[in-house]
């Protein structure tokens, strides 16, 4: 759905780690269609690109028939962006901090850190029916 | 992402090209500095002026070639890195773990 200043889609995709380049098409093609400056496309796909990884890998653990999906709703200047997972959740909270010097050299782990760093409103729900929806908001206006 | 590779000096220079992000793409980067470690090419420089952005991904494969290069007494260096990719290594304090080069020469100097 689409008008002058506002507009809705979404993209649903199993979960193989090939889609990753195609939810971040999708969402770059979408950003430079509204006219979002480039460092903040930059941004936006850095921190939708760690959601869906995660999503994939840790919310769906890699099974095809698990689904996830991007929304984007874009309205009077504010971006709001959700990937949604279908797994079993996780506690934010329990994630180890990637700044810790024990840390510092692993090779993963860094994923929410760098979203929570890049983009000023991040939410995680975990609806009672399961699953991770991690919404993040951006004024452009 | 696209990658390309040279040798100048016994020193391997890679050069990524696109959005390092994850999915196959991502292992294109780890398979080849892997298969230069097997090839006793462990002096690397890779050149990321080319990148338009990375995400942790692309943070881990750097760690991990890093690591296994020392491991295995070689050394990885870092050219041209952008903008964008400095200030993810700022935020996540990675700037401190990798030598930086302005250029490629400058990288392969700091071999001699």
């Amino acid at each position: 759905m689409t008008d002058n200043n506002r507009f809705s889609d979404s993209l649903t995709f199993p979960s193989t780690t090939d889609q990753v380049a195609k939810a971040d098409e999708f969402l770059e093609t979408w950003l430079r269609k509204i006219g979002v400056p480039e460092d903040t496309i930059a941004n936006l796909a850095i921190a939708v690109t760690e959601l869906v990884n995660n999503a994939i890998v840790h919310g769906n653990k890699l099974k095809r028939n698990k689904k996830v999906t991007v929304s984007l709703t874009f309205d009077s200047g504010m971006i709001k962006i959700t990937v949604a997972d279908e797994g079993e959740g996780f506690n934010p909270e329990n994630v180890p901090d990637p700044l810790a010097k024990e840390n510092l050299m692993k090779e993963i782990g860094r994923g929410i850190f760098i979203v929570n760093s890049l983009i000023d409103e991040v939410k995680f729900q975990f609806p009672p029916g399961g699953g991770t929806k991690v919404t993040i908001t951006k004024n452009i206006a | 992402m696209k990658l390309t590779s040279r040798e100048e000096n016994s020193i391997v220079i890679l050069e990524p090209r696109g959005k390092i992000m994850g999915g196959p793409d991502a292992t294109i980067l780890h398979d080849q500095l892997h298969e230069f470690i097997d090839q006793d090419k462990k002096r690397v420089v890779i050149d990321l002026a080319k990148v338009e952005w990375m995400n942790s991904t692309g943070l881990g494969i750097l760690i991990s070639g890093l690591t296994t290069l020392r491991n295995n007494g070689g050394e990885l260096k870092l050219a041209r890195v952008t903008e964008k990719i400095e200030s993810l290594l700022t935020i996540t304090k990675l700037i401190t773990v990798f030598d930086n080069y302005d250029s490629v020469e400058d990288a392969l100097k700091s071999f001699d």
